[in-house]
C-alpha cells in the first residue's frame, strides 16, 4: 500500500509538491516556535548573586481567590514590582539553628562617574557580601555611613584604579554623595551579573527609603545544618509574614526576574501562536489533499471498483500524507532552526528577551514537532478521505467523473450557527464596555472567519449567482463562462476564499488595530504633555527635586512623575495595567489627561483617578470605592475621583504619591514635568542650575518623549507584527497553492473551451473575470469581518469609531491579492494556453 | 422468455426481480424494472439495447457496483445485497473482472503493476505460471514495463482483459470494451474475450450497442424500458442488427402515440 501510495504521489507530483510545500513551511514555524517554547521551558538560571545562599525568602508573586459562574479558583500573577518582605522577619530567621547567615537583601541602583563615564552598579548592605559571597581582597569592610566597598570590576573600570581611602562620588536614591572607599570586593565565582557596592546595612536601608522592608532575605546555613529541617522552619516563619521559601534552581529565577518574565513570554507566545499555526496547517493541508482528491476521482473509482476497499483507499491517501509529512519533517526543521536563530537575534536587538538569553535544546522540538505535523497531515487526510467514501465505483464507467454538487449539511448548520453567534456577539460587543469588549471582538474575528470558512462553498455560489450579471457586463461573454466557472468549482474553491478571508480579516484587523493604538498613544501623548521640560534621571528623582523646580524662575508648574504597575481584577482573573504616580499639585498645569468626570485635584487621600477603559471595566461610577492591588500585592480601597480619556498614553490608573510611597521598589520620580512661561529664557537657564543639582539628571524636550513613545511602541508593536505577518503569509500560501492546483487541473477545460471556438484572448478574459469574481468576494467579506472588528476595538480603546488605516495598508491589500492572483492562476493559464489545444485535449484524466 | 444456453450446471450469475431506480418521487427514474436472468458458466452473453434501455445499470448492479433498489444478485453462492462496502469490494476484486469502455488503467502503474493490482490489494500471492499465461494469451509481454499513456486503446484494452484474468474470476463484465477501437483492434479484443470463454471456460457479460461485437457472444440478451425484451442464442450480426432496428422503431412509434 505505502508503496502504491507512493508511485500515485509521484504520478500527481504537482498536487504533492502543493501538500510538500504547505507542510514544510508548517513545520518551520511550528518548529520555530518549539525551540522558543522549549528554551522557555528549560531556562533554569544558575544563581550568581545569590549563588551562596542555601534559601531564599521572597514575595513574588500573589495568589487570590476568584469566583466565576459559581466556582472558586486560584489565580495567581507575578507582582509588577516584585514584592517585598519584612527586614524583622531576618532576624527572627537569623535566631534559627543551622543558620549562620540571614541577610535583608536590598539592590539599589546606583551609579558612579569615574573617568567621565558612568558606571552602573548594583549597591547592598554589607551583610548581603555573604550570599555572593564577595570576600575582600583589598581594605576592610564599610563601617561608617559614608563609606562603602566596592567590586574590583568597579574599581578597574574605565581605566581607573581605585585604592581603598580613595574618595568616589557615587549617585543613588536621588543624590549624589562622596564616599570613601572603603575596600575592594571579589566573587569567587564569575557570572554576568552588573558590578557591585556595598555600603553598611543602615545606610543602604536608609537609601532604600523603606527600612523596615527588603526585596529579599538570604540565608546561608551554618556547615552541617540539616537542611530540610531549617527550610521547613523557615517555611513556617515564612508563611507568618504571607511570603514564600525558595531553594534550588528556583533561586536563579528569582535573580533574575527579567529573564523569567521572557521565559514565560517565550513559552506563552510558542503555545499559542504555534496552536494556531496547526490549526491553520491542518486546514491547508485538508485543503489540498481535498483537491488533489477531486482531481484524481476517476483513478480513485476505478481502484474502489477492481480491488480496493474504501478502507484501503483511505489508507492509501493517508500513506501519502505520512509520507509527505516526514518529508517536510527533514526538510522544515532545519529550516525552522535557523528561523528561530534570526528570530531570536531579533528579539534581543529588540528587547522583549535580555541580551544573552539562551536557546536551549531543539531534539525534543523537533521529535514533537515532527510527530506533531505527521499527526495533523494525517488527520487532514482522514479529513479530506471523508470525501472518497462517497466516490462511487460505478464513476470509474462514466466519460467524465463529476462530482456530486452537495455539500455537507452538517457543514452548512455548523455555518450557520457560527454566523448567528458572530452576529449576536458584534450586538453583545456594542453593549459590552471596557476589557470585556475587547474580548468580545477578537471573539467576534475569530467567530466570523470560522463562519465564512464552513459557509465558503455556499458563499462561493451565491457570489457567483449575484456576480453572474456583473462579470458578463463587464467581459462580455468571456463573464458569462467565468459565472458558470465560478458556480461549478464553488466548492474546490472554498480553500481559496476561506484562506483569502482569514488573511484580510486577521491581517486588516490585528494589523490594523497596532497602527490604530500606535497613533493614538502618540497623538494623547503629544496633546496631554502640557508641560514643555521634563526633568529626568537614571537613578530617579527624589521629591525634593519637584520643589526645587518650583523654585525657579519662570516656571508655572512642577509634578513629579513614577510609572509603575497595579493588578486589577479583569473578566475573573487579574492582570496588571500600567500605572502612573503623580504629584497632585500642579498636575493639571503639566498634563492634561482629559478629564471628563470628577476632577485631578480631587487626587488626595485614599482616591485614585482611571481612564474610562478601566473604570468601565471595573464597572466603577465617579465617587465608588475601587478594589484593587498596588504593584507590591498590597490590597486598596480607593475612591474614583476623576476619570479621563488619555489612558493609552498615561497609563490606565492614576495614583498620588501617598498611596504608593513605599510600594514602589524606590520612592523616587522617573521625571519630574517642567511647565514654563512660553519662550521664558530665563526659566530654560534656571533649569539648568537645577540639572546641576541633581547629577545624573538630565532636561529634555517633552516633545523628545512622544518621539521616544513612538519608538517604544514601534518595537513592541514588531512582535504582533511579525506573528500576524507570517499567519497571513501562511494563508495567502494556502490560497496560493490551491489556486495554482485548480489552474493546472484546466488543460482540458481550457482545450476544450479552444477547440469549440473560444479564442485565447477570450479565454484569457475568462480566466481574469473568475478571479475578480473570488477574490473580489474574499476581499469583501474579509474586509467586512476586519472593519467590524476593528472599528468594535478602536472605538474601545479609543473612543474613536472610524480607525485609521495607512494608505500603505490599502495598497498593500489590494495589490496582495491582485499579486497573488497574477502568480497563482494567470501565470499557469498563460503556461496552458501556450500549448495546442489538440495536444491537451488528448492527454487522459 | 428465458433461453438456456450452455450447460445446465449451477449460474454463475443470477439476477431475480432486480430492480433499480434513481432519484425520489414525482422525478424518480426506473432503470431496472425487475428482470430476472441466470448466466452460467462458460458462457459468453451480450447485453444490447437502445440507450436509457437499463443494460448498463443491469451490468452495475450485477457486478456489484451499484446496489439495487430492490430484487437479488447472486454470483456463484453469494448473495450480494447485505453485503458491506468492504465485503463486496473484496467478493469484487476476488471473483469478479472488469473491462470498461476506457481510463481502464491507473496512469501512476505501469501494465504489469495494474495486472497485479487487485492481487496486491487483496493481498494473495501471485500465481507466477497463471500470470505468465495470461500475459501470453493478451499479447504483451514485451509491454510489461510501459506507463498505459504509451499504450494504444487495444493495448489498453488487452491489459484490462489482463488485469481481469489475473484473479481467475469466476464472471468478467465488460462495459462497451471495443466502444472507443477501431474495427481491427475491436476484432482482436473480442477474440480475445471470446478465447478466454472457450479455452478457460469463463463467464463474459458485455454491454455493447454493436451488433458485430454481440456476434462473438453465445447469447444475446436485449433490454427496453428496463425489461428483458429478447433473450436469444446468438443469431448473427444482422439478425441482432434487425432486432435493434425493429425495438428502435417501435421505439419511435410508441413516442409519437
Amino acid at each position: 500500500m505505502l508503496m502504491l501510495a507512493l508511485r500515485m504521489l509521484r504520478h500527481r507530483i504537482g498536487s504533492a509538491v502543493a501538500t510538500l510545500v504547505a507542510l514544510t513551511c508548517g513545520v518551520m514555524i511550528l518548529m520555530s516556535m518549539g525551540v522558543l517554547v522549549e528554551s522557555g521551558m528549560r531556562f533554569t538560571p544558575a544563581p550568581q548573586r545569590y549563588a551562596a545562599a542555601d534559601i531564599l525568602v521572597a514575595d513574588r508573586d500573589m495568589t487570590i481567590e476568584t469566583t466565576e459562574f459559581g466556582e472558586t479558583a486560584t489565580v495567581t500573577v507575578d507582582l509588577p514590582t516584585g514584592g517585598s518582605v519584612p527586614v524583622d522577619l531576618a532576624d527572627r530567621i537569623g535566631q534559627l539553628p543551622g543558620v549562620a547567615v540571614a541577610a535583608a537583601d536590598r539592590s539599589i541602583q546606583a551609579v558612579v562617574p569615574i573617568q567621565d563615564t558612568a558606571q552602573e552598579a548594583v549597591a547592598h548592605g554589607w551583610s548581603s557580601a555573604a550570599l555572593t559571597p564577595y570576600r575582600i581582597v583589598d581594605g576592610n569592610r564599610p563601617a561608617t555611613t559614608d563609606e562603602v566597598a566596592i567590586d574590583t570590576r568597579l574599581a578597574t573600570a574605565a581605566g581607573a584604579q581605585l585604592r581603598p581611602g580613595d574618595q568616589i562620588p557615587v549617585l543613588a536614591a536621588g543624590s549624589e554623595r562622596q564616599y570613601r572607599v572603603s575596600g575592594i570586593v571579589d566573587r569567587t565565582a564569575a557570572g554576568d551579573t552588573p558590578a557591585a557596592m556595598f555600603f553598611t546595612d543602615d545606610h543602604a536601608a536608609a537609601l532604600s527609603g523603606s527600612p523596615d522592608r527588603a526585596g529579599l532575605i538570604g540565608i546561608v546555613l551554618a556547615p552541617g545544618a540539616d537542611s530540610a529541617a531549617v527550610t521547613d522552619e523557615v517555611g513556617r516563619l515564612a508563611a507568618e509574614s504571607g511570603v514564600t521559601v525558595h531553594t534550588g534552581d528556583e533561586r536563579g529565577k528569582l535573580e533574575q526576574s527579567e529573564a523569567l518574565a521572557a521565559a514565560t513570554m517565550l513559552i506563552q507566545l510558542g503555545a499559542v501562536f504555534g496552536g494556531y499555526v496547526a490549526g491553520l496547517v491542518m486546514f491547508v493541508v485538508a485543503g489540498t489533499i481535498g483537491l488533489a482528491v477531486r482531481h484524481r476521482r476517476r483513478d480513485l473509482a476505478l481502484l474502489r471498483a477492481v480491488a480496493a476497499t474504501p478502507g484501503q483507499v483511505r489508507l492509501m491517501i493517508v500513506a501519502e500524507v505520512a509520507q509527505l509529512s516526514i518529508v517536510s519533517a527533514v526538510l522544515g526543521v532545519p529550516a525552522g532552526l535557523w528561523v528561530t536563530d534570526w528570530v531570536h537575534g531579533q528579539l534581543m536587538t529588540r528587547g522583549f528577551i535580555p541580551d544573552g538569553f539562551p536557546l536551549a535544546g531543539g531534539v525534543l522540538s523537533a521529535v514533537a514537532v515532527s510527530a506533531a505535523t505527521v499527526l495533523v497531515a494525517v488527520t487532514a487526510g482522514l479529513i479530506a478521505a471523508r470525501r472518497t467514501v462517497k466516490i462511487r465505483p460505478t464513476e470509474a464507467l462514466g466519460e467524465v467523473a463529476v462530482e456530486p454538487a452537495r455539500s455537507s449539511r452538517v457543514r452548512l448548520v455548523a455555518g450557520l450557527i457560527a454566523l448567528g453567534g458572530g452576529v449576536t456577539l458584534t450586538m453583545f460587543g456594542t453593549a459590552l464596555r471596557g476589557e470585556a469588549a475587547l474580548g468580545a471582538a477578537l471573539g467576534m474575528l475569530f467567530v466570523f472567519v470560522l463562519s465564512a470558512a464552513l459557509l465558503a462553498p455556499w458563499i462561493n455560489r451565491y457570489a457567483a449567482q449575484a456576480l453572474g450579471p456583473v462579470l458578463r457586463a463587464v467581459w462580455g461573454d468571456s463573464g458569462y463562462l467565468a459565472a458558470a466557472n465560478l458556480r461549478a468549482n464553488a466548492r474546490g474553491m472554498a480553500t481559496v476564499l476561506t484562506a483569502l478571508v482569514l488573511s484580510v480579516g486577521f491581517g486588516g484587523s490585528i494589523w490594523f488595530l497596532q497602527d490604530n493604538l500606535e497613533r493614538e498613544s502618540i497623538a494623547q501623548t503629544r496633546d496631554g504633555m502640557l508641560a514643555q521640560h521634563a526633568l529626568v534621571s537614571a537613578v530617579g528623582l527624589p521629591a525634593t527635586a519637584v520643589a526645587d523646580a518650583r523654585q525657579v524662575p519662570g516656571v508655572v508648574a512642577a509634578t513629579g512623575i513614577r510609572r509603575t504597575s497595579v493588578i486589577v481584577p479583569v473578566m475573573g482573573g487579574v492582570e496588571p495595567v500600567a500605572a502612573q504616580v503623580i504629584d497632585p499639585d500642579g498636575a493639571d498645569r503639566a498634563l492634561d489627561l482629559s478629564v471628563t468626570e470628577g476632577s485631578l485635584a480631587d487626587l488626595r487621600g485614599d482616591a485614585v483617578a482611571m481612564s474610562s477603559l478601566q473604570a468601565s471595566t471595573q464597572g466603577a461610577d465617579l465617587g465608588d470605592q475601587v478594589e484593587f492591588w498596588l504593584g507590591d500585592g498590597t490590597p486598596v480601597s480607593l475612591r474614583l475621583v476623576a476619570v479621563y480619556e488619555r489612558g493609552l498614553a498615561f497609563g490606565d490608573v492614576t495614583l498620588h504619591r501617598g498611596t504608593a510611597d513605599g510600594h514602589t521598589p524606590t520612592n523616587l520620580d522617573d521625571q519630574v514635568l517642567i511647565s514654563t512661561e512660553p519662550g521664558d529664557a530665563e526659566a530654560v537657564a534656571g533649569l539648568a542650575g537645577l540639572v546641576e543639582r541633581y547629577p545624573g539628571s538630565g532636561l529634555i524636550d517633552t516633545g523628545i518623549i512622544g518621539a521616544q513613545l513612538a519608538t517604544d511602541l514601534a518595537l513592541s508593536a514588531w512582535l504582533n507584527k511579525l506573528l500576524i505577518g507570517v499567519m497571513v503569509g501562511y494563508a495567502a500560501l494556502a490560497a496560493a497553492n490551491t489556486m495554482i492546483m485548480a489552474a493546472l487541473a484546466r488543460g482540458r477545460e481550457l482545450a476544450l473551451l479552444r477547440l469549440v471556438g473560444v479564442t485565447t484572448r477570450q479565454v484569457k478574459r475568462m480566466v481574469h473575470a473568475e478571479q475578480a469574481g473570488l477574490l473580489g468576494t474574499s476581499l469583501l467579506i474579509g474586509g467586512a469581518i476586519a472593519a467590524v472588528t476593528l472599528v468594535s476595538v478602536v472605538r474601545t480603546m479609543t473612543g474613536h469609531l472610524i480607525p485609521y488605516v495607512p494608505p500603505l495598508g490599502w495598497i498593500s491589500i489590494i495589490g496582495g491579492t491582485t499579486l497573488l492572483a497574477l502568480v497563482t492562476t494567470v501565470a499557469p493559464i498563460s503556461a496552458l494556453l501556450r500549448t495546442p489545444p489538440v495536444h491537451s485535449i488528448g492527454v487522459k484524466e | 422468455m428465458s433461453v438456456r444456453v450452455g450447460p445446465p450446471a449451477d449460474p454463475a450469475v443470477r439476477v431475480i426481480q432486480l430492480a433499480r431506480t434513481y432519484g425520489s418521487g414525482p422525478q424518480a427514474v426506473t432503470a431496472l424494472a425487475g428482470v430476472d436472468a441466470e448466466f452460467h458458466r462458460g458462457t459468453f452473453t451480450a447485453v444490447m439495447g437502445p440507450s436509457g434501455s437499463g443494460k448498463s445499470t443491469l451490468l452495475q448492479t450485477a457486478a456489484g457496483l451499484d446496489r439495487p433498489s430492490s430484487g437479488q444478485v447472486w454470483i456463484g453462492d453469494q448473495e450480494l445485497s447485505r453485503l458491506s462496502e468492504t465485503k463486496l469490494t473484496k467478493l469484487r476484486r476476488s471473483r469478479i473482472g472488469f473491462v470498461f469502455q476506457a481510463f481502464n488503467l491507473i496512469g501512476a502503474l505501469n501494465v504489469e503493476e495494474n495486472i497485479h493490482l487487485p492481487l496486491r490489494l487483496s493481498g494473495a500471492r501471485p500465481d507466477a505460471t497463471w500470470l505468465r499465461q495470461v500475459v501470453d494469451r493478451v499479447g504483451l509481454g514485451d509491454r510489461l514495463h510501459h506507463r498505459p499513456a504509451e499504450l494504444s486503446g487495444g493495448q489498453q484494452q488487452r491489459v484490462a482483459i489482463a488485469r481481469a484474468l489475473a484473479m481467475r474470476p469466476e464472471v468478467i463484465f465488460c462495459d462497451e470494451p471495443t466502444g472507443a477501437l477501431d474495427t481491427q483492434t475491436a476484432a482482436d479484443v473480442l477474440a480475445l474475450l471470446r478465447s478466454v470463454v472457450d479455452e478457460s471456460q469463463q463467464t463474459v457479460i458485455m454491454v455493447t450497442h454493436d451488433p458485430v461485437a454481440a456476434s462473438y457472444a453465445d447469447r444475446v440478451m436485449v433490454l427496453a424500458d428496463g425489461r428483458i425484451v429478447r433473450d436469444m442464442p446468438q443469431p448473427g450480426a444482422e439478425q441482432i442488427a434487425e432486432q435493434l432496428a425493429w425495438l428502435g422503431r417501435r421505439q419511435l412509434v410508441t413516442q409519437e402515440s
